[in-house]
């Protein structure tokens, strides 16, 4: 089996620096305001090469979530949750929500990014923020 | 759509002219015995052979040669035997589209396409570490550091979504795995015999919520080869011509990674002009077809398919499959021989023997009654694809 890993590209190492001190920037693009993710070299709306890295506020809304039954990973022993989450900055996330599960339905809650200590780096998941869509 | 996004000049240009496999069934119990009779490049010979048998097609005629992802291309022509004047390297939808084109530019007039994988006996895996896919699609892999990899876990995100935005229930769904059972109940080629119910359906486990067991493919060993031949050459084989009349293609490759067309879209913009390009070339609509081939690695790209290509509205295919039905017998037949789930996972290359063999009149007990017209579409990682084959 093993443990899961991150792709690690030329993009990917500020970003995971980034969250490795518990603030996750995204690249905005310096030419639309548009924030992509993964990191890309290109704006896809505007095509500018020009970006900056942004930390982004850290919360969204759940779109969609599954429950794994199999275990694929040392790391990840079943059964464990992952949400789609839309940051109010517009990308779509995949995360693990943490500590109290909705009693009814999960799309549509409101999530905050907190940082969990992993294996070799910080990894971000969230939490409901209690606060009702 | 304009006047130059709708080409008419495939229309009818091409043919499927034999079409072989190799021994599923058997494969399959001697690879869970513990054998392995064959390595994909094998695999894809045992094919190619019964292609070239049931076609009558003499090996000299073939001027071109698809090869699918998981055999070398170099080695399988070597294999073979194969010196080709055209050529290519792709998967069952993108590799038909392109042996369509390049016969009608005249720079093939017959194309072999062949596939082989040892998927089980080699013990790919499609989830975890190495994901299988991850190299082509970003998405199959990026996630795992929060545990998210496998294809059927980017279909049950998928699929929890559009329940929410649809009203549909894991019951609905359950009539794909259902429906298909009975086509591969009656097809000796199909590896899964028996029959099950809904309620069997919804007491099986969750692989990743909300998909289960049944909603996920087999994993077997197998091959599969097909023949394409221009129009010109395709009367002169051993069995009836099985044109080619309309193909459609779209692509939502934007944000793919981080699934924004699979969970905002479903993908169902790709498939809308994928159905308008294909349905448009062959002059044919949704009402005139007998039979829906659809890539069933997960059950979830039924409905999809349903709406996409408008057999039914958007938001409907719930009701569709519950009321209108989709097995043997009913309104819309699909995946007649099992497909993906039931028959074997030969990642969208069976589905074309099938289209085949039910215009033919070779189906036997599963056979479409006064099959006009297939179907046959998949929209693997947001590439739509759409192809309608006839007589």
């Amino acid at each position: 089996m093993g443990h899961s890993s991150r792709v690690m590209g030329l993009l990917d190492k500020p970003m995971w620096e980034s969250i490795g001190r518990k603030a996750w920037a995204l690249q905005c693009c310096g030419q639309c305001g548009t924030f992509r993710y993964p990191p890309a070299p290109v704006c896809d709306d505007c095509r500018s090469f020009e970006a900056a890295w942004k930390p982004i506020g850290g919360e969204g809304t759940i779109l969609s979530w599954v429950r794994f039954h199999k275990t694929y990973f040392d790391d990840h022993p079943a059964p464990y949750n992952c949400v789609a989450v839309r940051l109010d900055e517009g990308p779509i996330i995949v995360s693990n929500l943490v500590g109290d599960e909705p009693a009814g339905e999960w799309i549509g809650r409101r999530v905050r990014i907190e940082y969990r200590d992993a294996k070799d780096c910080a990894l971000p998941v969230v939490r409901l923020t209690g606060k009702m869509p | 759509m304009a006047e130059s996004e709708t080409p008419k000049g495939l229309r009818r240009a091409t043919a499927m002219v034999g079409v072989g496999h190799s021994d599923w069934v058997g494969d399959h119990a001697r690879v869970r015995a513990g054998g392995k009779p064959w390595d994909s490049v094998g695999l894809a010979s045992v094919a190619f052979m019964k292609a070239l048998e049931d076609g009558g097609v003499d090996p000299a005629e073939i001027d071109g040669l698809v090869v699918g992802p998981t055999t070398a291309y170099e080695r399988m022509g070597e294999v073979l035997g194969l010196d080709v004047r055209w050529g290519a390297q792709a998967d069952a939808m993108m590799g038909i589209q392109a042996a369509c084109m390049a016969i009608h530019a005249g720079m093939a007039s017959v194309v072999a396409l062949v596939y082989g994988n040892d998927q089980r006996s080699g013990k790919v895996n499609y989830g975890g570490t190495n994901a299988a896919g991850g190299q082509s699609f970003l998405s199959y892999v990026y996630h795992a550091p929060w545990g998210f990899t496998s294809q059927g876990a980017l279909y049950a995100l998928m699929f929890r979504r559009y329940m929410h935005e649809t009203g549909m229930s894991e019951r609905d769904l359950g009539h794909v795995a259902v429906a298909q059972r009975i086509g591969s109940s009656l097809n000796p080629n199909a590896l899964m015999q028996k029959r099950i119910s809904l309620e069997e359906y919804l007491a099986s486990d969750y692989v990743t919520e909300p998909l289960h067991l049944f909603d996920y493919c087999l994993i077997n060993d197998g091959g599969v080869a097909l023949i394409i031949a221009s129009a010109d050459r395709a009367q002169k084989f051993a069995k009836k011509p099985v044109y080619i009349h309309g193909l459609g293609r779209s692509d939502l490759n934007r944000r793919a990674t981080s699934l924004e067309p699979r969970l905002t879209e479903f993908y169902l913009p790709a498939q809308r002009k994928a159905a308008a390009q294909s349905f448009g070339m062959a002059g044919i609509g949704p009402k005139d077809v007998s039979s829906l081939q659809v890539y069933d690695s997960f059950s979830p790209h039924i409905p999809l398919a349903l709406e996409g290509y408008d057999y039914c509205g958007v938001g409907e295919a719930g009701k569709f499959m519950r009321e209108s039905g989709i097995a043997l017998g009913q309104k819309l037949p699909v995946n007649t021989s099992g497909g993906h789930l039931s028959e074997s996972y030969m990642q969208g290359w069976n589905h074309q023997i099938e289209a085949v063999r039910q215009l033919r009149g070779e189906c036997g007990a599963r056979q479409v009654e006064n099959c006009r017209f297939v179907h046959y579409t998949s929209d693997v990682a947001g590439k739509a694809l759409s192809i309608i084959y006839g007589l």
